[in-house]
C-alpha cells in the first residue's frame, strides 16, 4: 500500500481524499496557494506545502510547483482530485517520468478520452453507440456544413477540448450554422488553445446518465451502477440521484456492460465515468468519458456501499479489486444537492466572502461533504461550493423528503446560497415525478 | 489561526492489507534532463515543452544553443541529410600539449568528430549544401578540420552548382593549431569567391556565440546574413575593446539587433520561422 499521498487539489475534494487516506493509515501532503493558507484541506493533512500565489495558473495548476513539493515531501503517489491536473495528460506522464504514482489512468488514455472527437472515434470502433455525427474532427466551416446537413438538423456544435459547457453550440436553422461554427470555434480556441470542433446529431431533451467505473492494473473492469445529472443549468450539475428514477434493472445491466466495454477498449485503469445520453424511446449512446473522480461520486458510495476514495487508492497501490460484478448491489436511493455561495436571483452570480454562521444538517442517512467551518472565507477565485448534501433512504420518496427536512436545517450566514433554488427543485411536480430531462431547469424555471 | 487540532495520527492496523510490500518503498525521483534552466532568465522548464518549442525559452524568448545535429533537425526536410566528411578528425601538427587529449574529451562528450557537420539535404523540396558549427565541442573554435570540412562543402557546392547555408558559431581560432588555425580564414574566403564567381547564393545565419576568425571571414560574406534573435556576434571580446578604447559601450554592443541597426546583418529570425524563410530564399 503506497505510504505517503500527495493531494493536488483544494476545497472538498482534497478534504474527501484525506479522509480516505487517514483512514487507510496513509501519511498525506496538502498543497495550498497563499490565499488556502487557512483552508481546511491544509490543516488537516500530515503535511502542507505553499504552491503559489492565489491564482490557479500559478500553483493549483503549477506542475513544476506539485511536483517539487511531492519529490520534497517524498510523497510516492498524487491523487489529482477533480478539475485542475486531473485530466492533464502531461501532467499525469510527467508523474510517470519521476516515478510518481498518478492515480487515475493512464496518460495515453487521459489523451484519447480527453479528446472528445477521438473518443468518439474509439467508442465507434469499440462497438459502442454514439450519437450520430461526424467520425472525429471536421475540417473547416465548409466540411462542418456538409456534415452537418449529412446529419440532419438541429445539430450540436462541440469542441474537441471543450469540458464545463463551452465551446458547444445548438444549430436548429441551417441558416444559423455558420455563425454558430465560428464563434464556438473561436470560444474553444480561447478557453482551451484548440479550436478542433465535431458535430453531433442534436438529441432534444435526454437525460443524462452516468455510470460509474473502476479498473485496477489487472484488466478488470467493473460497473457501479447509474447516476442521473439531468438537472443542470447552463450544463452545470445541479442535483444528481442515483438510482435513476427511470433505470430498470434490464437497462441498468445493457448501459453497464457497454460503459464497461468503452472503458475496456482504452485499457482503462482507475475511478472513471462514461456519461450517455438516453432519449425518451429507452436508446442510449456515449457522449464522453471522464477520466477521474467526479464531484457526484458519494451518491453511487451510498447506494452501492462503497468508498471510492479508497477504491482509487487501492488501485493506484497495484491491489487487484476485491469484489466482482456480481456482488455489487444498487439498494435504496441517495440525492445529492450541490450548495454554491451564488445568488440565484441575481443570475446565479458568485457570493464569496466570510461564513458567519453554520449549521450542518444531521439525522439517519444525511453526509455532508465539504471544506467550510464558521468563520471560513469563501476566497473569490476558485468555484463557489460551499457543500455538497448527500441523503439516502430506503427509497425515493424517503430520499426526498430526506432532503427537504436536511436543506431546512441547513444554515449558512454571511453569502448568498442557492438553498432555496433546490427547494424549488424539490418541490416540483415533475421532479417529484421523476419525470424530467435536461431541459427541465430552462423549461420549469426559464433560465 | 488553524481550527482544527493537528493530531499526530495514531497509526491504524489495516491487517488485511498492510501485509504486502506493493509500493511500500517507492520513491519519487526526477531523472537528469527532465528540467532545464533558462540560461537567460534562469525560468526552470519542462523539458519536453522546451524541445516542442525548437528550445526556445517559453518565458523570455532566449533562443537556448542547438547541437548541429539538432539544428540540421530542425532546418532540412526529414531524411533528406546526406553528410560529408563524418570521420574527419583533427591531428596535431604543432605538437601542442594535452591538444589530442582534449579533442578525444570533446568527441565523446558530444558524439561528434569535430566542431562542424557538413553535408547536403533539402529544405522545402530545395537541393542545398549545408554546414553547421557546433558550440558544443570546443567552443566551435576553427582549426584545420573545421576549415577544410567548411571549404569542400563549399567547393562541393560550386562544382554542383547548389547554394550553400552556413550556420555559424565560433569561439574564433583554434589556438592549438596556430597559423594553421588562420590560415582557414583565407582558405573559406577564397572558396567563397569562386563559388560567387558563378552567381550561386550563399546565405549565413549567425548563431549564438560567432565571433573571432570566423566572423572575420566567412560567416560575414554572405549574399545574405541572418541571426538569430539575442545572438551575441562580434570579433574581439568586449572587454578588450572597452579597455582599449577607453570608453563605456553600449548594453546591447555586440547584439545581433545591434548589428542589424548598425547594418551588418539583414535580417534578425526567429528560430521557428527561420525554416520557412530559407526555403522562400532558396526558391528565388
Amino acid at each position: 500500500m503506497l505510504k505517503k499521498i500527495l493531494i493536488a487539489n483544494r476545497g472538498e475534494i482534497a478534504v474527501r481524499i484525506i479522509r480516505a487516506c487517514q483512514e487507510l493509515g496513509i501519511a498525506t501532503v496538502a498543497v495550498y496557494s497563499e490565499i488556502d493558507r487557512d483552508a481546511m484541506h491544509t490543516q488537516i493533512a500530515d503535511e502542507a506545502v505553499c504552491i503559489g500565489p492565489a491564482k490557479s495558473q500559478d500553483s493549483y495548476l503549477n506542475m513544476q510547483n506539485i511536483i517539487s513539493a511531492t519529490v520534497l515531501t517524498g510523497a510516492q503517489a498524487i491523487h489529482p482530485g477533480f478539475g485542475f491536473l486531473s485530466e492533464n495528460s502531461k501532467f499525469a506522464k510527467m508523474c510517470e517520468e519521476c516515478n510518481i504514482v498518478f492515480i487515475g489512468p493512464d496518460a495515453e488514455t487521459i489523451d484519447n478520452m480527453g479528446n472528445k472527437a477521438k473518443a468518439r472515434e474509439i467508442m465507434i470502433k469499440a462497438g459502442v453507440p454514439v450519437i450520430p455525427g461526424t467520425e472525429g474532427a471536421v475540417e473547416g466551416l465548409e466540411d462542418a456544413f456538409k456534415e452537418a446537413k449529412r446529419i440532419g438538423f438541429p445539430v450540436m456544435i462541440k469542441a474537441s477540448a471543450g469540458g464545463g459547457g463551452r465551446g458547444i453550440r445548438v444549430v436548429k436553422e441551417k441558416s444559423e450554422f455558420n455563425k454558430a461554427f465560428e464563434t464556438a470555434q473561436t470560444e474553444a480556441r480561447v478557453a482551451f488553445g484548440d479550436d478542433t470542433m465535431y458535430i453531433e446529431k442534436f438529441i432534444e431533451d435526454p437525460r443524462h446518465v452516468e455510470f460509474q467505473i473502476l479498473g485496477d492494473n489487472f484488466g478488470n473492469i467493473l460497473y457501479l451502477g447509474e447516476r442521473d445529472c439531468s438537472i443542470q443549468r447552463r450544463n452545470q450539475k445541479v442535483l444528481e440521484e442515483a438510482p435513476s428514477p427511470v433505470m430498470t434493472e434490464e437497462l441498468r445491466k445493457k448501459m453497464g456492460e457497454t460503459a464497461v466495454r468503452a472503458a475496456k477498449a482504452v485499457n482503462y485503469k482507475n475511478a472513471g465515468t462514461i456519461e450517455f445520453l438516453l432519449d425518451k424511446h429507452g436508446d442510449f449512446y456515449f457522449m464522453e468519458m471522464n477520466t477521474r473522480i467526479q464531484v457526484e461520486h458519494p451518491i453511487t458510495e451510498m447506494v452501492t456501499g462503497t468508498d471510492l476514495l479508497k477504491e482509487q487508492i487501492k488501485i493506484a497501490s497495484g491491489h487487484e479489486i476485491a469484489f466482482k460484478q456480481e456482488d455489487i448491489k444498487i439498494s435504496g436511493h441517495a440525492i445529492e444537492c450541490r450548495i454554491n455561495a451564488e445568488n440565484p436571483d441575481k443570475g446565479f452570480r458568485p457570493s464569496p466572502g466570510q461564513i458567519k454562521a453554520l449549521n450542518f444538517p444531521g439525522g439517519i442517512g444525511v453526509r455532508i461533504d465539504s471544506a467550510v467551518f464558521q468563520g471560513y472565507v469563501i476566497p473569490p477565485t476558485y468555484d463557489s461550493m460551499i457543500a455538497k448534501l448527500i441523503v439516502y433512504g430506503r427509497d425515493r420518496e424517503e430520499a426526498l423528503n430526506k432532503m427537504k427536512r436536511a436543506l431546512g436545517e441547513f444554515v449558512i450566514e454571511g453569502v448568498d446560497t442557492n438553498i432555496d433554488f433546490q427547494y424549488k427543485i424539490l418541490n416540483n411536480e415533475s421532479f417529484i415525478q421523476g419525470k424530467y430531462n435536461t431541459g427541465f431547469i430552462n423549461k420549469e424555471f426559464k433560465l | 489561526m488553524g481550527l482544527f487540532r493537528k493530531r499526530k495520527y495514531i497509526t491504524i492496523s489495516n491487517t488485511k492489507i498492510s501485509d504486502d510490500d506493493i509500493l511500500g518503498e517507492q520513491q519519487p525521483i526526477i531523472p537528469d534532463g527532465m528540467w532545464v534552466k533558462c540560461p537567460k532568465c534562469g525560468r526552470i522548464l519542462y523539458n519536453k515543452d522546451l524541445e516542442e518549442n525548437q528550445k526556445v525559452c517559453g518565458n523570455c524568448n532566449a533562443h537556448i544553443r542547438l547541437t548541429a545535429r539538432e539544428r540540421i533537425e530542425l532546418t532540412l526536410d526529414k531524411g533528406s541529410f546526406v553528410e560529408f566528411d563524418a570521420d574527419m578528425k583533427s591531428h596535431n601538427p604543432l605538437d601542442f600539449p594535452e591538444y589530442e587529449v582534449k579533442t578525444t574529451a570533446m568527441t565523446e562528450k558530444t558524439g561528434i568528430n569535430e566542431a562542424v557537420i557538413t553535408g547536403m539535404g533539402t529544405i522545402g523540396g530545395k537541393q542545398t549544401v549545408i554546414a553547421v558549427m557546433d558550440s558544443h565541442f570546443m567552443m566551435a573554435s576553427m582549426g584545420s578540420v573545421v576549415g577544410e570540412k567548411i571549404t569542400r562543402a563549399i567547393e562541393t557546392a560550386t562544382g554542383k552548382e547548389l547554394p550553400i547555408i552556413i550556420f555559424t558559431a565560433s569561439g574564433g581560432a583554434r589556438m592549438q593549431e596556430g597559423m594553421f588555425s588562420l590560415m582557414q580564414m583565407a582558405k573559406t574566403s577564397s572558396a567563397l569567391a569562386k563559388h560567387d564567381e558563378k552567381g550561386l547564393l550563399y546565405i549565413t545565419v549567425l548563431t549564438d556565440p560567432t565571433t573571432g576568425g570566423v566572423t572575420a571571414s566567412f560567416a560575414m560574406l554572405g549574399d545574405i546574413i541572418l541571426s538569430e534573435p539575442g545572438a551575441l556576434v562580434g570579433f574581439a571580446g568586449r572587454r578588450v575593446i572597452q579597455q582599449t578604447l577607453q570608453e563605456e559601450l553600449p548594453e546591447e554592443f555586440q547584439s545581433a539587433e545591434f548589428l542589424l541597426q548598425h547594418g551588418f546583418i539583414d535580417k534578425v529570425v526567429e528560430r521557428a520561422k527561420l525554416k520557412d524563410l530559407l526555403e522562400q530564399l532558396l526558391c528565388t
